[in-house]
């Protein structure tokens, strides 16, 4: 238990603490969560209960039960009979729907939350978050007085993320906030969403079912299955984890790499995982000191034995295996690179596996062309 | 014209006091399930299929001296029986069941989670309600509104028996034209025929502007923008 018990809802320490019971359709959901992190992810299928768990904490389903105190403040526990209604909780709920309100306009929006947000900085003496800043770092000004009806869907989510944000919220809830979106729109989105975390530090819950969103935004994910915790734990070790792998393959396996750029010139660029692990990326600028997050799928890794010679691909790693996991048509090598805490994966056939002889302990080089790399995002 | 300036005055007032419970009994009949909510439901729909004589002999009842309502049982009189305020209660009852309806209506094609959204933002329900629900039902409550004003303006049944049938006092339109068809006056029974004809097609063809304009934050809005 992280806090002491305070009905009152006085702030006596920090962290997320959640024990939900909720009643679903075709199973019980039960989740039982604690933790000093503030950046939260909660992953799994759709249909597993994750915005679920978004609106009990929320205080949305009067049918959940259990435990939710966020910041030391109680704000459910059915065994003290204590529920606050979503009004006094604080939540910063930015449900996939977006739910803007269509009878206002932008402004009118953002400023939704407003009273709210002046009470909270007059009660607990604090400042409340200046909706002139949030509509910068959101860069929304050239929409004010726009209805809704007329915004794109990236402009809609940042809208949605702006009147959380103004409302003063304990706590961020995002749902999926960048599902709706194609892929250039969410290279677009993904940053403004890691300006938040680092400009307002608000703690925040984030569902996805993109591994590698979750891995880009959040300290610690706990992996749902069918309305129970599968995993938790830091990105890195929970998305290599042997049970979470199949669900984050949904699109491909993805090896996750974040790092220091030490050197662009544009057309490419070098990233530092760890001193001794450096990538070779596309440069899709990337500046030198820019934090970095890139991508590459474990079928686009090549393994050799030998440290190839006179060859084009730019990224020449060499590494130990580690572990080798059989599946029904291909293997999965784990290979230990560079003392980075996360193994990269391999996906070979199971031939390959025979006659390289890979067994755990074996020197091995990693290959990759530079175009295998994929920028997720970067600060 | 004197005969019209009443009527308006007994639908305005009528419009204007059955509202708040009109628009009350739409949202709890929209949004809320407590025991006996059918009974609730079926009590207010009753003046609709009542014959309107019955519902203003009701009122008479319970207006009269000796009645519930009666200056002998509170000990005062309440004025209401014989004058324009007769009117004006007689067309309240009688547009009830439109206005509930109407209202219940324009509440139940406001999208809840808006609300919720609301709420969570820190609104409490009232709030949520004078700031979300309320300007999102706007259209749908204005057709309310105006169908309880039709409805009041035509009402015959129930008023000659609470507010009689008093020309210059409590003669309505409807109870004029009835008036003139009685003593063979066919010309003033046209006129005044005329003049409701224009007021009821004006009332009607508003409401369906307004309704099919759709509200927004409606469930056809919200299907029109793709959204789950």
């Amino acid at each position: 238990m992280i806090a002491t018990h305070d009905p009152t809802g006085v702030e006596s320490s920090d962290g997320i603490e959640i024990d939900l019971r909720v009643p679903l359709d075709r199973f019980k959901l039960t989740l039982r969560w604690s933790t000093r992190e503030r950046f939260l992810g909660i992953f799994g299928r759709s249909g597993a209960g994750k915005t679920t768990i978004l609106e009990s904490i929320a205080g949305l389903r009067r049918d959940a039960r259990g435990l939710v105190r966020v910041a030391g403040r109680t704000w459910l526990d059915t065994s003290a009979g204590i529920r606050l209604p979503p009004e006094r909780r604080g939540v910063g709920y930015v449900p996939q729907d977006l739910l803007l309100f269509p009878h206002l306009d932008v402004m009118g929006n953002i400023l939704a939350g407003r009273p709210r947000a002046s009470g909270r900085a007059r009660r607990d003496g604090g400042v409340a978050p200046d909706p002139e800043r949030v509509i910068e770092c959101l860069q929304l000004d050239s929409l004010r007085s726009r209805r809704m009806d007329s915004l794109s869907g990236g402009e809609r989510q940042r809208v949605a993320l702006g009147r959380a944000l103004c409302s003063a919220p304990r706590l961020l809830l995002l749902d999926e906030p960048l599902a709706a979106l194609d892929a250039p729109l969410r290279r677009r989105i993904l940053p403004y969403l890691m300006r938040v975390r680092e400009e307002f530090g608000i703690p925040a819950i984030f569902v996805s079912h993109d591994a590698s969103e979750m891995w880009v935004l959040c300290r610690e994910v706990a992996v749902i299955e069918e309305g129970s915790l599968l995993m938790k734990g830091p990105p890195g070790e929970v998305f290599t984890g042997e049970r979470v792998v199949p669900m984050a393959r949904l699109d491909g396996f993805e090896n996750l790499l974040a790092g220091r750029v030490i050197e662009a010139d544009g057309d490419t660029a070098r990233v530092a995982v760890t001193p001794e692990l450096v990538v070779t990326v596309p440069g899709e600028g990337l500046r030198r000191g820019m934090k970095a997050w890139v991508g590459v799928r474990a079928e686009d890794l090549i393994l050799g034995l030998s440290p190839p010679e006179r060859i084009s691909a730019q990224n020449v790693i060499a590494g130990r295996v580690g572990e080798v996991r059989h599946g029904a048509s291909r293997a999965e090598v784990m290979v230990e690179a560079g003392g980075s805490s996360t193994p990269l994966v391999v996906a070979v056939t199971r031939a390959a596996v025979d006659q390289l002889g890979l067994v755990p302990g074996r020197q091995v080089h990693l290959i990759a062309k530079v175009s295998s790399f994929r920028i997720l995002a970067w600060i | 014209m004197a005969v019209l300036l009443l009527s308006l005055k007994v639908a305005f007032w009528s419009t204007i006091l059955i509202l708040p419970p009109g628009i009350m009994a739409g949202f709890l009949l929209a949004r809320r399930t407590f025991p006996g909510k059918s009974l609730v439901e079926t009590f207010i729909m009753l003046p609709l299929v009542l014959p309107p004589t019955a519902v203003g002999y009701v009122l008479l009842r319970l207006l009269a001296r000796d009645g519930p309502l009666g200056a002998d049982r509170i000990g005062f009189p309440l004025d209401i029986l014989l004058t324009w305020k007769g009117a004006v209660l007689a067309a309240c009852i009688m547009s009830m069941p439109l206005v509930a309806r109407t209202a219940r209506v324009a509440f139940t094609e406001v999208n809840p989670r808006l609300e919720s959204m609301a709420r969570t933002l820190g609104s409490g329900p009232a709030r949520t309600f004078f700031h979300v629900t309320l300007p999102l039902a706007r259209r749908g409550l204005l057709a309310a509104a105006i169908l309880g004003f039709s409805r009041a303006l035509g009402e015959f049944g129930a008023t000659v028996i609470v507010a009689g049938n008093i020309p210059g006092r409590t003669q309505t339109l409807a109870l004029a034209i009835f008036n003139d068809i009685q003593t063979g006056r066919d010309e003033d029974a046209m006129r005044l025929l005329g003049i409701t004809v224009v007021i009821a097609f004006i009332a009607v063809w508003t409401v369906e502007l307004l309704m099919r304009g759709g509200v927004p934050g409606s469930t056809a809005g919200r299907i029109r923008e793709g959204a789950p």
